[in-house]
């Protein structure tokens, strides 16, 4: 009950400050630039696959083309490369200027040369300053492969017009190809949990902030035990890191990302905070000033964030059995729709508790000592001694021997 | 109300308090007065369960410090030596926020709010926020805060450090105002206020009682009735031993141009004038006041 209080409260001042309003606004317009970035970039790699906002990539790499019988131009793919067909002195001009990428030039007599089966010889100019450069060669390459197959076929037919058996591939595509789906994946993942990551000031600010602006004695003077004022105020945090997370949800949904089991998902990105928040809070129940807890918390998190990351990894990269520890694999199986096996959702939820229940009996332990949250701080050593209680073992030694 | 049974408190190498022993009696406004770093602020953190002890107990209406904090936590109102609150609330909102805490009933909180905000004289910036207050407003808020569940035991802790005069005499006329009905704790090292406001005086120096009674008692234990204050144009030449001689003279102090007597009883008065003839520049009698004293046995 009172715990709700100091969670109503810190909520309610989080929620009301100005600092807390930059910052979320800020994460948000990263969020979307992140999203826009996202998309351009597997817009790159695989034209086609881009989500939504980034506009389509026709007209990417440009080519001029100079071919009087209109012989070669229908060769070319307009969806990846810009043609303009010209006459040559214009083409040439163009080409001087680097207004375009490459230059193609079909002899004047190409269809009589064919006629002739004599040997066509086209001549490719390309900007070598133009990283586009070689989407043209390959284009041309294989532009004219096709036309002199076609120039072949026709040749057969001639010499013998019966039917010809002609192999033909037609393709059918299905799902995504491995490293779009590998991308993606670390994407989402990366956008889920990163959240949870950026309110470990908002913890600091609530537990170190007490003693640094030295209210701590009046909340201890309250009729509140240190258990409740810590669960109370990491409860607050949790709800907070809860609304961000579904709006960010909200977001990638909405830009056409595709989240399988949203709300397991979330739940589960969820019920990882908890020990994250535990963690922090340990920190800064130990810690005296921003500072020191700052420092703290930048360790910690690159800890943190390993423990999640690197099982994930291993998951993509296809060892399985190691990868479960870690509960990003498990919200990657999810939003990618993959079968759950026991093993896989147990071991992260049992890890996540043990986490937690550790976390947060150290945090209150120590909120409970008065030289912890007052000074003279005891040294880690100490309390790590006193906690295995070798401490109260010298102690016992000493009076039985004096 | 409050039994204090031999505590002591150690801060590393420091020993803030000494095997302390006091009663503190219902009703009663008791002083704690002693020089900085005498332990009073230890003694009454103690009191209000926010450090435990080395050694020792104490007993809140019966209920003991190590067994019971929370119930004892919530019938004392403690203001704290520095008025440290939290600067983000508005004056309104943070006595909200801990008669929440004290787990006061809805409809009793708000109520309670308005009464003490005239009665400490803030109304008109309850909806101001904390960081926009000095520190004498800061003050009253922190008073308001301490007395929102309408404790039965009160702790000051200097409540007029650092103040303008104005603003420390409204402030004891408030403590003042609420003698008799609660059980007040008073810690300070203004003699004046001590003096002024204490049914009982305890004097306190590194973490031991020195002394324990009712000013009057204290003042009488130390001093006479009167001090007799001597400017004098030579005061080089003067032989307290010859003032001493006086049955009536109990001590003698030379105070750069002037020499101050103790005195038992005024009769002898004029004839120790005679003894300086033509070089008495001023006299003047005072009574003796509890900073003689604090400064007596505080040496
Ligand atoms: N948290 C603390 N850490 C170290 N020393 C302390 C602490 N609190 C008090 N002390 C020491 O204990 C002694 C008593 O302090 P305190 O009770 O604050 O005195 P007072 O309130 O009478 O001025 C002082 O010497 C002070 O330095
Ligand atoms: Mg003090």
């Amino acid at each position: 009950m009172h715990s709700l209080v100091i969670t109503k409260w810190e909520f309610k001042n989080t929620l009301s400050s100005k600092k807390f309003i930059t910052i979320f606004l800020l994460q948000v317009s990263i969020l979307i630039l992140m999203i826009i970035f996202f998309n351009s970039f597997m817009g790159n790699i695989e034209p086609g696959k881009n989500v939504a906002l980034t506009p389509s990539l026709t007209g990417f790499a440009s080519i001029d083309v100079v071919d009087n019988e209109n012989l070669f131009e229908k060769q070319l793919n307009p969806d990846i490369l810009k043609i303009n067909r010209m006459n040559y002195s214009i083409a040439y001009n163009r080409f001087k200027n680097n207004k375009t990428t490459g230059l193609l030039i079909v002899p004047s007599d190409a269809l009589e040369k064919i006629d002739r089966y004599e040997t066509l010889n086209l001549s490719l100019f390309v900007n070598y300053n133009d990283p586009k450069r070689s989407v043209v060669k390959s284009e041309v390459d294989s532009a004219s492969k096709s036309l002199s197959s076609i120039i072949t076929n026709e040749w057969l037919k001639e010499i013998s017009p019966e039917n010809l058996t002609q192999p033909s591939v037609e393709q059918t595509e299905q799902g995504e190809p491995l490293p779009l789906q590998i991308i993606n994946k670390v994407m989402i993942a990366i956008l889920l949990f990163l959240p949870l990551f950026l309110f470990g000031n908002m913890v600091i600010d609530s537990i170190v902030g007490e003693k640094e602006r030295k209210t701590a004695e009046i909340l201890m003077a309250m009729p509140l035990s240190p258990s409740n004022i810590i669960l109370g105020k990491s409860l607050a945090i949790i709800i907070t890191i809860a609304f961000q997370v579904i709006l960010w949800m909200i977001i990638l949904l909405s830009a056409g990302f595709n989240i399988k089991n949203a709300i397991l998902v979330y739940l589960l990105v969820i019920l990882t905070s908890i020990p994250i928040i535990g963690i922090t809070s340990m920190i800064a129940a130990y810690c005296k000033n921003y500072k020191e807890a700052g420092i703290g918390i930048s360790f910690i998190y690159i800890g943190i964030v390993g423990f999640l990351v690197v099982p994930a990894l291993a998951y993509l990269s296809g060892s399985t059995r190691a990868s479960t520890i870690s509960p990003m694999t498990l919200v990657m199986k999810l939003f990618s729709g993959e079968t759950i096996s026991t093993t896989d959702l147990v071991i992260p939820i049992l890890i996540i508790i043990v986490v937690s229940l550790i976390s947060y009996s150290i945090s209150i332990q120590l909120f409970k000592r008065d030289d912890v949250v007052f000074g003279p701080r005891p040294s880690l050593f100490r309390l790590f001694f006193e906690f295995i209680g070798i401490l109260s073992l010298i102690k016992y030694i000493k009076s039985k021997i004096l | 109300m409050i039994k204090i049974k031999s505590l002591s408190k150690h801060f590393g190498n420091i020993n803030a308090l000494d095997n302390l022993n006091l009663d503190i009696r219902k009703g009663e406004l008791l002083g704690l007065i002693g020089p900085n770093g005498a332990g009073k602020t230890t003694a009454i953190r103690i009191i209000s369960c926010i450090l435990k002890p080395d050694h020792g107990d104490v007993l809140v209406d019966g209920c003991s410090i190590l067994e019971d904090p929370l119930r004892i936590k919530s019938m004392i109102g403690y203001l704290p030596e520095e008025p440290n609150l939290y600067e983000r609330f508005k004056a309104y909102d943070l006595l909200k926020y801990f008669g929440e805490l004290y787990g006061m009933p809805k409809d009793k909180i708000e109520p309670r709010i308005d009464e003490l905000l005239e009665l400490v004289g803030m109304s008109k910036r309850a909806q101001h926020k904390i960081n926009t207050f000095s520190k004498g407003l800061r003050q009253r808020i922190g008073i308001a805060r301490a007395l929102i569940h309408d404790p039965e035991i009160i702790i000051f802790d200097e409540p007029t450090m650092g103040l303008d005069p104005a603003t420390s005499n409204t402030i004891r006329k408030f403590i003042a105002s609420l003698k008799g009905e609660k059980t007040i704790i008073l810690c300070t090292h203004y003699m004046d206020e001590a003096e002024e406001l204490c049914d009982r005086v305890a004097i306190l120096n590194q973490g031991k009682i020195l002394d324990l009674g009712t000013p009057d008692y204290l003042k009488s234990k130390i001093h006479g009735e009167t001090i007799l204050k001597l400017k004098i144009k030579d005061i080089d030449n003067i032989q307290p031993r010859i003032i001493k001689k006086f049955e009536s003279v109990e001590n003698v102090s030379i105070i750069g141009d002037q020499v101050l007597v103790s005195l038992s009883s005024g009769e002898e008065i004029c004839n120790i004038i005679e003894l300086f003839e033509n070089n008495v520049l001023s006299v003047n009698t005072k009574e003796p006041t509890l900073e003689d004293v604090f400064i007596q046995r505080v040496k």
